[in-house]
């Protein structure tokens, strides 16, 4: 027996969980992506929120402004949302489908990590594509408010006085880059992971991707409708009768309420979120993402493979 | 799989009651939460339904934005009805779409269709458009307005648009304002909305009273007399004048105007009575430099004393020093159409250019 | 850690029954199979197509559950994740991340194992050296050929510096001097002391390499043993000639002729005995029952 081959293995123990391995399996995940090339969509990204920007330059600023957010704020949580589902839904089935999956687990990976690791992965995929994304949505909104200020001086009576300017400068950038925007961002991020957390359970039963995306896109859909349900169940008319009050309250239990993660449309309209709701927010984003590793965990460690 | 659909229930049933309060704080917070109106429902195509449910509301609006905007550049005026609505309830809080709205329904339609009334006449496609259809663009923009402002209750130009279309469309001073004055008392309103009001009170009739009240007081305390505010001043003391002239007798006239508190208003309902029902006019200059003397009497007394002087001959080169000093210190004192008589009393008198 | 008289597997009265989804019908895939695998041994599984190797080996490495019996490594139980820190498995066909090249693979696999970063250089430099890809170590799977991924395989499942290394298949669609160079591979770990389990249709090669060979039909083990005792036949002896003129042989058989018990029974050239024997087993038990496919 070679003895040497023995001395390195003895130094090594077995633990129970290990940050450095869910990492490894987040980094490779994020490197899977990226070799994917899906980072090619922020050309698409790019087009859109500049060609948006072109189609209604000949509105006043403030709606200008208004469609260069809602069109970009739109696009990021399509794109992060898109990420997030299909993102997921493609990699952990592949995973079971080309028997990748035995290799992982045969080394000394609890399931838990796997999973945690994937779900790391598209969140820093996520996180990453919406920084990238946001980046270039200020760089762009940057441009135009300074861009729209310069025309208004440009156009303004040559005596105008030094605190028109100003005024003119305060009411166009107050609607332009403010810190509030990432407060949107966050949302946007925050929406996407609860996302990611669906397709996550939903990719440890079903087998296919196909079944991953088409069942979350429905719980993502259903997600953002059940407000209304959630208003007819707490409406304690005698309109509803109790059959349809209940289906009502099992929609609400069931699917994630993707409705409150929607802070962008009131704040590019000029509304303030207070930062306790942003902070609830955010502890629902984690009590989700934990609920939704719980169940996909119990699933898939029973998982025959 | 059983303890999976157990657990995520409970945890369901955990946080609905967090969720709902959360709702309810955004609702408090004027996140007033979004639901599609029946209308909104039946405007919007079933992709742009599920996309606006699906979180990608101010998305759509933008797109519907942009498709009313190609209506509009089509003149297709139902489809700019339509998709200005559904932009504009699609983002409510956002007052710009509502305007939008408004003025596409109220100047924009109503333009198209005035000047189709012009170019038919007295056909009955002119009748048409001028009696039936731009009411009925004119009642649509206000619709819109009043919508919004179910939204942005708080928001004064929605109320100064609906003032607008009452005073620019509608000839309605009575109705423009009072949406004037609802406008005037939101905070954000600047003063000139204020003005507005005190203007349109000058139209109606009947309440010149009240209109010379809210006039004087913006003519003393506002510190910015506008050229409206001096017109309409000018305006409402003449016809009180006037009216006073004609309704009571010299000698009641004369010794209201020489009481002892009376003030420069008195003085000049005597003038306008020797001037307009005995046609003195010397003994009217000699009133009305009194008024013009008193330091509270506005620029116009001076103006009327300096025109009435230039048809003497010996007192034209005096109203002719009257009339430069009016135009040095007071601006806006003289009207575009006295530069005629003023060109032609210099040249009366002599005086080069 | 288990000391030197732990078995390095123990399987115990393992049973595996797949039920197929929506349908009655079960699949017996284990049957109550129980074998046990010394440290330092190398052991051979082998069976016709469906017969149970792979998900013998699943359950061994806890990728499934069984529905009675037991598996352990080095006496830590399958379903104990820690019992896979002494493993490394090749799955048969295996199919790794193609975006990633060949070193990068390794370097996945080696943080899988919680090696240091440094190990993990040392250790995949080494490897690929071995497997033969140190050319291709910069290039993606993608672009890797069958061989070669059966090779990286391999070396991925060495990366953890194993105990035991299960292979399942390692040899299929590998040419022959490949298949040669696996063969070489698995003595050198034979060598260094590393408990091996493979499963292979190529008998020759099993018998080359195996110092134990369990044959399993339909789930079920149906013979095991040392690969010495299980081809030997007590009361036949083989002699194997090397240039033996025509006369020669005529003499033998005549020396045997003339002994009255014993008797001749073949002459001619050697078969492989293990596949003899094999293709025995598999026909008696075919005749006796067990016809499940
Ligand atoms: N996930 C599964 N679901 C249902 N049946 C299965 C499953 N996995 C294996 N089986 C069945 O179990 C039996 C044993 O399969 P296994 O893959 O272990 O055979 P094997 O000996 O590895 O065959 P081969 O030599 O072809 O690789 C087969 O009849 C197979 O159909
Ligand atoms: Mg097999």
């Amino acid at each position: 027996m070679d003895s040497e081959a023995y001395s390195t293995e003895l130094s090594r123990q077995h633990k129970a969980f290990s940050p450095s391995r869910v990492w490894a399996i987040a980094g490779n995940t994020f490197t899977q992506l990226v070799r994917m090339k899906v980072f090619y969509f922020l050309l698409i990204f790019s087009a859109l929120i500049i060609g948006a920007n072109l189609l209604f330059l000949s509105f006043t600023f403030e709606q200008e402004l208004k469609i260069l957010k809602d069109v970009s704020f739109g696009a990021m949580s399509l794109f992060a949302s898109i990420f997030a589902i299909v993102g997921t839904a493609l990699l952990i089935p592949k995973d079971m489908e080309d028997r990748t999956l035995y290799t992982i687990l045969t080394k000394p990976v609890p399931r838990f990590e796997y999973l945690l690791g994937k779900l790391m992965g598209i969140l820093l995929l996520i996180g990453v594509s919406i920084l990238l994304m946001s980046l270039l949505f200020f760089t762009v909104l940057y441009i135009r408010q300074h861009g729209i200020l310069a025309e208004k001086i440009a156009s303004l009576p040559r005596h105008a006085s030094e605190t028109d300017i100003e005024s003119f400068r305060e009411s166009i950038f107050s609607r332009g880059l403010q810190p509030e925007l990432l407060l949107g961002v966050i949302a946007v991020f925050l929406k996407a992971a609860v996302a990611a957390g669906v397709a996550l359970f939903v990719s440890t039963f079903a087998s296919s991707t196909l079944f991953t995306i088409i069942v979350s896109l429905v719980v993502y859909f259903i997600g953002h409708a059940q407000s209304l349900a959630l208003d007819y169940y707490f409406t304690q008319g005698e309109l509803h009768s109790a059959g349809q009050r209940f289906l009502a309250g099992l929609v609400g239990v069931v699917f994630p309420n993707f409705q409150l993660f929607n802070v962008t449309d009131g704040l590019t309209a000029g509304e303030v979120i207070p930062a306790s709701l942003m902070a609830r927010l955010v502890g629902l984003t984690a009590f989700y993402l934990t609920i939704y590793s719980l169940v996909s965990w119990m699933v898939f460690a029973k998982k025959e493979l | 799989m059983l303890m999976a659909s157990v657990l995520l229930a409970s945890a369901g049933l955990l946080r609905l009651p967090f969720e709902r309060d959360m709702e309810l704080e955004f609702k408090e917070q004027g996140f007033r939460d979004w639901s599609p109106g029946l209308s909104t429902r039946d405007q919007l195509t079933q992709a742009a339904f599920v996309g606006a449910l699906g979180g990608f509301r101010s998305l759509v609006a933008s797109v519907y934005h942009l498709k009313a905007h190609n209506s509009f550049v089509k003149k297709e005026w139902g489809d700019v009805e339509r998709y200005r609505a559904v932009t504009a309830s699609l983002q409510p809080k956002f007052w710009s779409y509502w305007d939008m709205a408004v003025w596409d329904m109220a100047w924009n339609a109503y333009g198209h269709y005035r000047g189709e009334a012009e170019e038919y006449g007295n056909d009955f496609r002119g009748w048409h458009a001028e009696s039936i259809i731009m009411p009925r663009y004119l009642e649509k923009g206000i619709t819109f307005a009043k919508r919004g402002l179910e939204w942005l209750p708080e928001d004064y130009r929605l109320m100064k648009v609906i003032a607008d279309i009452y005073d620019q469309k509608m000839g309605n001073p009575e109705k423009a304002a009072e949406w004037y004055l609802k406008a005037s008392q939101k905070p954000q309103a600047p003063s000139h909305v204020y003005r507005a009001y005190a203007h349109q009170l000058t139209l109606c009739a009947g309440r010149e009273e009240q209109a010379y009240r809210v006039t004087e007081d913006l003519y003393r305390n506002s510190g910015n007399v506008t050229l409206t505010l001096l017109r309409d001043m000018e305006r409402l003391e003449e016809d009180m004048a006037r009216r006073a002239a004609h309704d009571r007798s010299y000698d009641q006239l004369k010794d209201a105007a020489f009481a002892e508190a009376s003030g420069y208003l008195e003085m000049a309902a005597f003038a306008m009575h020797l001037l307009e029902i005995r046609k003195d006019v010397p003994a009217a200059i000699s009133v009305y430099t009194k008024v013009a003397d008193n330091r509270r009497a506005p620029s116009f007394y001076r103006r009327k004393l300096a025109f009435l002087m230039a048809e003497d001959p010996q007192k034209a080169a005096e109203a002719y020093t009257i009339l430069k000093d009016l135009a040095v210190s007071y601006p806006g004192a003289l009207r575009r159409e006295d530069m005629a008589r003023l060109a032609e009393l210099e040249s009366r008198l002599g005086i080069p250019e | 850690m288990a000391d030197s008289s732990t078995p390095a597997v123990q399987i115990e009265g393992l049973t595996k029954v797949f039920r197929l989804p929506l349908r009655k019908e079960k699949v017996v895939a284990i049957d109550n199979l129980s074998l046990q695998v010394g440290a330092g041994e190398v052991y051979g599984l082998i069976g016709p197509n469906g017969s149970g190797k792979s998900t013998t080996m699943k359950v061994l490495l806890g990728l499934i559950s069984p529905n009675a019996g037991r598996a352990s490594i080095f006496g830590l139980d399958s379903g104990d994740t820690a019992s896979r820190g002494s493993v490394g498995f090749l799955p048969e066909n295996p199919y790794f991340y193609k975006y990633l090249t060949g070193s990068e693979t390794l370097a996945f696999y080696g943080k899988l194992c919680g090696l240091s970063r440094k190990e993990i250089r040392s250790r995949s430099d080494e490897l690929l050296e071995m497997v033969d890809l140190t050319g291709a170590r910069n290039r993606r799977l993608g672009g890797y050929s069958k061989g070669m991924l059966q090779r990286i395989g391999l070396a991925q499942a060495l990366v953890g510096d194993p105990r035991l290394v299960v292979l399942d298949e390692p040899t299929a669609g590998v040419d022959p001097s490949g298949s040669r160079k696996i063969r070489d591979l698995v003595l050198e770990l034979k060598r260094r002391g590393i408990t091996v389990i493979l499963s292979s249709h190529l008998l020759e090669q099993v018998q080359e390499v195996c110092d134990e060979v369990g044959i399993i039909f339909n789930g079920r083990l149906v013979r095991e043993g040392k690969l010495n005792d299980l081809v030997a036949i007590e009361d036949q002896t083989e002699i194997v000639l090397q240039n033996a003129t025509p006369q020669l042989l005529d003499g033998i058989a005549g020396l045997v002729e003339r002994e009255d018990c014993a008797q001749l029974l073949s002459c001619g050239h050697p078969r492989t005995t293990l596949e003899r024997l094999f293709l025995q087993e598999i026909n008696e038990e075919s005749k006796t029952g067990g016809q499940d496919t």
